[in-house]
């Protein structure tokens, strides 16, 4: 899961992306509204942790700008909790709304639901065969039992699981798992693949030659 | 009593009281000209009819006017109190005959008109007519009779001058009663006349009262909390509608003063948001999983960057609401303005020697009377505007001067300048012409320095052109 963090404030933008980070998201940062829109419009993010008040363009127009192009889920992140700035946002084109101050854990809990919404998922669970997926604990069980992932691993799972009966190439995963800070080595996916498998059961992933990887 | 506290029922009463009492007034003066004419025009006649018996005696008629006597009322006969015969025996009367031309005047038959009779001296009658229903009585002459006695007849006694005393009276009983027709027809037409003028009296009552009513209907809505209402003005050259204006500038201007209150206090608490985020998401952040003592050191020096931040802004937020209440003091104290500024310059210095921004000073002597430790946390906080916001390489020219006992402080920049949509807001509390929170601004600087200048009885301005640099004018009243 790839998620872009716009925001001003240096503090709280370099301890949301760690924590997101953490949270086994790759994550991109701008600190003001034109970086902020160039990444969101070059980059096919999971979702967008979008400001407000920001320099040079504020959210309202990023968020004006973004939905003529994409309808990545953006969640609005504001000092402002009255309802009609609420009711602004959400009618921009907004997918959720979160006041600061604010806690960690609800963010999380609001950015899950928005990608799971936005993958067309009601519950936490995915369920594919002998595999069950808890996006909100984010572990994975194996015949019922709990199986020890890397959080990139996890992110590999839950990405493909999400598209289930797609094909996800591995540019689409490249976006999704990393961040552009790190170098895209073509290997990496590979060994992330293959220890997914070791796992999970050589079956688990299908591998389409010359097109990606996909779940049945 | 409710009633009487009422202005609309009190004026009523006292409307219904001064008519009650004309209408009396009026009613009594009438029934009493009414009164005079009946007994006027029955006085005449009895007069005449004394005359007319003086003559029948062949005496001459009274000296002067014909009667000398005043007309008086009697009861009727036998409800005098000593009524009664006269006890002697009257002398065979005289022979007495009305000369016949002069019969009509008494017609001796029917009780109800013109009566006589003729005494010699001391009360003894020698003649009387048939209808006379008094010739008996004691006492000719009016005497006081009981009050409660009703007067049904009106006589008048002549005392000729040879002795002989004429008496003529007739009832007055059809005047009594036409007169309390009268009396009867004034009072209702008093009652009709007093009904309509109070009616008509409560109706102008009422509609005076009515804008009185609105204003304290809406003033009732005010104050229970809805700020946004008005009077209604119809009439605003009228007495109250002026009234009504004044009221309705008052609620602006308090509905104004609220309302800024209500954003500066939504201001405050949503400035106060982020630094409170930063801190949430750094100590969660840290506290989610062991960290090394370096990762440790950022987050606690991220939190109290944070903290500091918000000491800032509640310091200047309590400096703010204190200039605001009044309650901060400035001294008095005669100054050099322009050494004030040569400090503040100096302060500021090394600041702009590291965005490679020159000072160019131009300060004369200005005597100034105020608290010049404010006056430079203003001229420090211009300064530093003027270098935050300066181009680097750029220039910041500061003078002072006095002119027309004012002092007159200027500093222009060669900055980025103020857009014209922002320039009518920079002096506001937490404007900022860029929508950021960085650089650790309050937004309140411009906001504290406009209200320590006004406080010093002086006035602050901005003039700017966009990418041409802004100036600031400060100006203070030079009191010696």
């Amino acid at each position: 899961m790839r998620i872009l963090i716009v925001e001003d404030e240096p503090d709280l933008l370099r301890s949301l992306a760690q924590a997101l980070r953490e949270e086994g998201y790759a994550v991109d940062t701008a600190n003001n509204g034109e970086d902020g829109l160039f990444n969101a419009e070059g980059c096919d993010y999971d979702a967008i942790v979008l400001d407000v008040m920001l320099p040079k363009m504020d959210g309202w127009e990023i968020l004006k700008r973004l939905r003529k192009t994409k309808k990545t889920p953006v969640l609005m992140l504001t000092a402002r909790d009255q309802s009609r700035d609420r009711v602004r946002g959400l009618d921009t084109g907004a997918d959720d709304y979160v006041v600061k101050p604010f806690d960690l854990s609800e963010l999380f809990a609001r950015l899950r639901a928005l990608i799971r919404r936005c993958a067309n998922k009601t519950t936490n669970v995915i369920e594919l065969g002998d595999v069950k997926i808890d996006t909100a604990a984010r572990n994975v069980l194996h015949k019922e039992k709990p199986v020890e992932l890397t959080a990139r691993e996890y992110a590999l799972v839950e990405f493909i699981a999400l598209h289930r009966g797609e094909v996800v190439t591995r540019t689409q995963l490249y976006e999704h798992l990393f961040d552009e800070n790190e170098s895209s080595l073509s290997n990496l996916l590979d060994v992330h693949v293959s220890n997914v498998r070791k796992k999970l059961g050589a079956e688990f992933i299908t591998t389409r030659r010359g097109h990606g990887y996909c779940i049945e | 009593m409710k009633i009487f506290k009422s202005i609309k029922w009190r004026l009523q009463i006292w409307y219904g009281l001064i008519l009650v009492v004309m209408l009396a007034g009026f009613g009594f003066t009438a029934y009493q000209l009414e009164r005079g004419r009946v007994f006027g025009r029955i006085d005449d006649e009895l007069h005449r009819r004394v005359g007319v018996l003086a003559n029948a005696l062949r005496r001459p008629p009274p000296r002067g006017q014909i009667g000398n006597g005043q007309p008086f009322d009697r009861p009727p006969p036998g409800q005098f109190p000593d009524n009664g015969p006269l006890g002697q025996n009257p002398r065979p009367p005289r022979e007495f005959h009305l000369p016949p031309e002069d019969a009509h005047f008494f017609d001796t038959n029917d009780p109800n008109e013109f009566y006589y009779s003729i005494s010699a001296g001391y009360g003894k009658i020698v003649w009387h007519s048939d209808n006379d229903p008094n010739y008996d009585i004691k006492f000719l002459l009016a005497m006081s009779v009981n009050g409660s006695l009703k007067l049904t007849h009106r006589e008048i006694v002549n005392v000729l001058p040879s002795g002989e005393a004429i008496r003529v009276g007739c009832s007055i009983k059809p005047e009594l009663h036409e007169l309390k027709i009268t009396a009867l027809k004034l009072a209702s037409f008093g009652g009709i006349i007093l009904f309509i003028g109070l009616a008509g009296g409560w109706w102008l009552v009422a509609r005076a009262i009515k804008p009185v009513e609105d204003i304290s209907a809406t003033a009732v809505k005010i104050s229970a909390g809805d700020l946004s209402q008005r009077i209604n003005v119809a009439e605003a050259e009228s007495e109250l509608g002026k009234l009504a204006s004044v009221l309705n500038s008052t609620f602006a201007r308090l509905d104004a003063a609220f309302a800024q209150q209500k954003q500066f206090a939504s201001d405050a608490a949503h400035e106060l948001r982020t630094p409170v985020s930063v801190m949430l998401t750094q100590t969660q952040t840290a506290l989610n999983r062991e960290r090394s003592p370096a990762e440790y050191r950022e987050t606690l020096e991220a939190c109290q960057r944070a903290a500091q931040r918000m000491r800032k802004l509640i310091g200047t937020l309590l400096e703010l609401a204190r200039l605001d209440a009044g309650q901060e003091q400035m001294r008095q104290l005669k100054f050099d303005l322009s050494q004030t500024a040569r400090s503040c310059v100096e302060l500021v210095r090394p600041i702009a020697d590291e965005h490679g921004i020159k000072i160019h000073c131009e300060l004369s002597t200005v005597d100034c009377v105020g608290d010049s430790e404010r006056l430079a946390q203003v001229i420090t906080n211009l300064l530093t505007n003027a270098i935050q916001y300066n181009k680097p390489g750029g220039e910041i020219r500061i003078a002072a001067q006095s002119r027309d006992g004012t002092a007159i402080l200027t500093l222009s920049d060669t900055g980025v300048g103020i857009p014209a949509e922002d320039l009518p807001h920079v002096f506001k509390r937490f404007y900022r012409g860029d929508k950021s929170r960085t650089g650790g601004n309050t937004g309140l600087g411009l906001a504290i320095s406009k209200a320590i200048v006004e406080a010093h009885g002086g006035a602050i301005e901005v003039s700017s052109e966009e990418d041409a640099g802004a100036t600031f004018t400060v100006r203070l009243p030079v009191t010696s």
